[in-house]
């Protein structure tokens, strides 16, 4: 029995890990399209905006979809954690989903729009808004944990039902998920989203373009701007969350190298930026992402969601995960290859008139 | 009356449906339109024949307008599982969490991941790359359908599991997988898609035919794609019967439910054969208060014996019987259009072996155009309908036999699912009226006849705009539109 339960906990790990990886793609890249699609509502012109969405018009599905991949994994690995959390986090994802959805179409409908182009405009922009506030407030609030019962969900009482007294669902209110520090991190999530979709247009236009000009000194702003946004988060979540204990604990040293991995990040980020090294910019500002968000993983371990919901406790059976291990891990390599390929096809730097060319 | 039908879980049950009958909306044309434009390019590669790249790109377009749309509701689809479900998510995560995971990456993301590059990769990668990227998403789309329908298959038809500690845990993974409603629901589904897509092809090309705009070059296209439907609509109506046998045998309460079958046996001993072509149900009641009925029929489709014994509803206790009037009549109308749309293909078909399949003599007679334009809406109302009976005739239960839909619903209460069914009302309602709109827009500024084949010579000097900087990206497929 021990072997099969150190298989069990060795296979959890392991997608654990992968679902981190698939979360900071989508982060990185989604990131990107979304604080692009905010930064397109301060762009007075239709026509700007149209060229902000066809920057991104071959590569935003693949991006949005490693969010649908990180979902198809906590369904697939940690279905017990997916049933959970998703029924506490109903409202933000629900806006966060119509969001997704304003977005999406708009994409597809403003080009084709001509009364209503400037509304079609609008929803792209507000919908990666509220797209990333929300995805924002539904991680602070995961990050806050939250309660849960065995008895049915629905409270309904009946002899013999086989589902009570064996598997947790959760059991708060539908407005359980929100919290001062859940608005926050919304917040922090478009300034991220802000600063990330202003570097990535930055790398997406010609220099000497109007666009890239604006979002250039966007960027520089929302860099200070992220960097007073990180200070406090992790003041806070200090303050609250007792996983954070850990860094100060005996393994502190570990954790002061991450912070300055984090701060020499940034730091390269904005001299990049300032230099007009566009790309590289936008590779630093990836870094922190990769790094905040692996502490962020570390800290909660053994955790998936913090104080609720352990990674074993929330798996599927070994037998199962096994078969997802076996059937699933030689195609994130090929997933990612064909995505790197679609990127690169659309890598060229473009011009406010690619907005034109869409009519 | 069953917990199923009480407030809270009759409306988790409406929140699914609505945004699951909306997501149906589009789909079908994403998987059964891919592979059509799939072979429009090939035949465009092969013989050299402008109109079918002509055909393509304008196919494409509102290939496009559909794609977003079953993108932005299929996302939903992804969160709504655990959202509206959480406890079913939860029990049957081991199974159909997998299943649903294996979808995602081996489906959603390999589609997504070629996509871009059907679209807006024209010109910028080669012909035959392109071709690739269309063929893969296609495929992609496919797999996409085929994953999604082993785990509803498996919710109508649980196999290869046993219920341990509130999880379904899997005991073998290939019978889970090859349930046995997937075999048959599978190509059930997918077959529609086709038949979707093909009727999609000719009603807009009627449509042309009719406005007299294109006529030869989509007299041209409505000639394989009827072809094409003398195959494909009687195979589905064979498929379906396959699937009717397949769910008396695995779920005679659905069945039953179908077909308003309520007594197994005549008062009089023998079988009840009786097939109703119209009733009057009445569930508490037990009975039909009013029905046309044909004797044998019953027995003859369900079993292809002339008196063999069809489980009625009165084997079942009352709190394990469906609702009977959605099953009953949605069955019927699709079975309807499914017959319909057959006939249609027969007629197109026998109008060109006697040559009068040109647009010249179409037009003369235009009933038959209009009546394939009419068909164009039809398959979309066919799954719809085919959904709702295999979905209301799947109930009391959400894993058929093993556990009630009641016991699935996640904790929330009326505000909440109202909420989300009100503001999923306004959005899909959005996504499907700018759908439309913009197909009516598309197909009215008709094909694009003009700008320059991919590929060719002049692509380039005439893609630079009027003195326009030329744009290193630009989105082909809107081209020249001005």
């Amino acid at each position: 029995m021990n072997e099969i339960f150190r298989i069990h906990s060795t296979l959890g790990t392991f997608w654990w890990i992968l679902l981190g990886v698939f979360f900071v793609i989508y982060i990185v890249l989604d990131g990107a399209d979304l604080g692009a699609g905010v930064f397109s509502l301060l762009l007075n012109n239709e026509n700007d905006r149209a060229a902000v969405m066809s920057s991104m018009a071959g590569t935003w599905d693949a991006n949005e979809t490693w969010l649908v991949v990180a979902g198809g994994v906590i369904f697939g690995a940690f279905p017990l954690v997916y049933g959970a959390t998703f029924n506490y986090l109903m409202i933000p994802l629900m806006f966060a989903l119509w969001g997704i959805i304003s977005r999406a179409v708009a994409f597809e409908f403003h080009v084709l729009a001509k009364s209503s182009r400037k509304f079609w405009g609008f929803m792209f922009g507000f919908g990666s808004l509220i797209a990333a506030l929300f995805a924002g407030i539904a991680l602070g609030a995961t990050l806050l944990g939250f309660s849960m019962t065995t008895g049915n969900a629905q409270g309904i009482q009946v002899a013999n039902d086989p589902f009570v007294n064996t598997v947790p669902h959760f059991s708060g209110d539908a407005l359980s998920f929100l919290s001062a520090f859940s608005v926050w991190t919304g917040i922090a999530a478009l300034i991220a989203g802000g600063l990330a979709g202003t570097l990535y247009l930055c790398a997406r236009f010609e220099q000497n373009d109007p666009i890239y000009l604006k979002a250039h000194k966007a960027a520089t702003l929302f860099s200070f701007l992220a960097l007073a946004a990180v200070v406090i988060t992790l003041i806070w979540s200090y303050a609250i969350m007792p996983d954070a204990a850990k860094w100060t604990g005996s393994g502190w040293f570990g954790w002061l190298i991450l912070l300055i991995a984090i701060l020499i990040s940034a730091y390269k980020m904005m001299t990049n930026h300032a230099a007009h090294r566009d790309f590289s910019a936008l590779l630093w500002c990836g870094a922190i992402v990769v790094f905040m968000w692996g502490g962020m993983w570390a800290t909660n371990f053994p955790y998936i969601i913090p104080q609720t919901w352990t990674i074993s406790a929330g798996a599927n059976p070994a037998n199962d995960l096994a078969i997802l291990t076996l059937f699933m891990t030689g195609f994130v390599p090929v997933m990612i290859t064909y995505n790197i390929y679609q990127i690169w096809v659309f890598r060229k730097r473009i011009t406010h008139l690619a907005g034109y060319e869409s009519h | 009356m069953i917990i199923e039908d009480t407030l809270p879980v009759l409306l988790s049950r409406l929140d699914f449906a609505f945004i699951t009958s909306m997501h149906i909306l589009w789909t079908p044309v994403t998987i059964g339109m891919s592979w059509l434009l799939f072979f429009l390019e090939v035949a465009w590669l092969k013989t050299g024949n402008e109109h079918w790249y002509r055909l393509q790109r304008f196919f494409e377009k509102l290939f496009i307008v559909n794609f977003g749309a079953g993108v932005a509701t299929g996302v939903t689809m992804e969160m709504a599982f655990g959202i509206l479900y959480g406890p079913f998510s939860q029990a049957v995560g081991p199974f159909f969490g997998n299943i649903l995971g294996f979808e995602t990456i081996t489906a959603f993301m390999y589609e997504a991941g070629f996509i871009g590059l059907m679209i807006f990769g024209w010109g910028k990668i080669g012909k035959g790359m392109h071709a690739f990227s269309t063929f893969n998403v296609a495929l992609s789309s496919s797999l996409s359908a085929m994953w999604i329908l082993v785990a509803n298959g498996w919710m109508q038809s649980p196999t290869g599991i046993v219920l341990k500690n509130g999880l379904f845990q899997v005991t073998n993974w290939w019978t889970a997988i090859f349930n046995p409603n997937f075999n048959i629901g599978f190509p059930h589904m997918w077959i529609a898609t086709v038949e979707l897509s093909l009727f999609f092809f000719a009603a807009v090309s009627a449509w042309f035919i009719l406005k007299n705009r294109h006529a030869d070059l989509f007299t041209k296209l409505l000639k394989p794609t009827l072809l094409a439907l003398i195959i494909i609509t009687p195979l589905q109506i064979f498929i379906g019967d396959e699937l009717g046998r397949e769910v008396a045998h695995d779920q005679p309460t659905s069945l039953a439910a179908m077909e308003g079958h309520f007594h197994t046996y005549l008062p009089d001993g023998k079988p009840n054969t009786n097939w109703n072509l119209i009733a009057i149900p009445d569930v508490s009641a037990g009975k039909n208060l009013f029905s046309i009925q044909i004797p044998h029929v019953l027995s003859l489709l369900e079993t292809h014996t002339w008196d063999g014994v069809v489980t009625g509803m009165d084997h079942f206790a009352p709190n394990d019987r469906p609702n009977v009037w959605v099953p009953f009549y949605a069955f019927r109308v699709m079975v309807a259009i499914g017959f319909f749309l057959f006939l249609m293909a027969l007629w197109g078909n026998w109008l060109r072996l006697r040559g009068k399949l040109t647009a010249e003599h179409l037009r003369k007679n235009p009933l038959f155009l209009r009546l394939l334009v009419f068909s164009g809406f039809l398959p979309y109302l066919a799954v719809w309908t085919g959904w709702w009976t295999r979905e209301i005739g799947r109930q009391p239960w959400v894993v058929y036999n093993l556990m009630r839909t009641w016991q699935g619903v996640s904790h929330m209460g009326v505000t909440a699912e109202s909420f989300w069914l009100i503001g999923y009302i306004i959005f899909e309602f959005m996504v499907w009226g700018g759908a439309w709109y913009f197909f009516t827009r598309v197909i009215q500024k008709g094909p694009d006849m003009n700008s320059p084949v991919i590929g060719s010579s002049d692509q380039d000097a005439h893609s630079s705009g009027g003195g326009m900087a030329k744009p290193a990206f630009a989105k082909p497929t809107m081209n020249k539109q001005h």
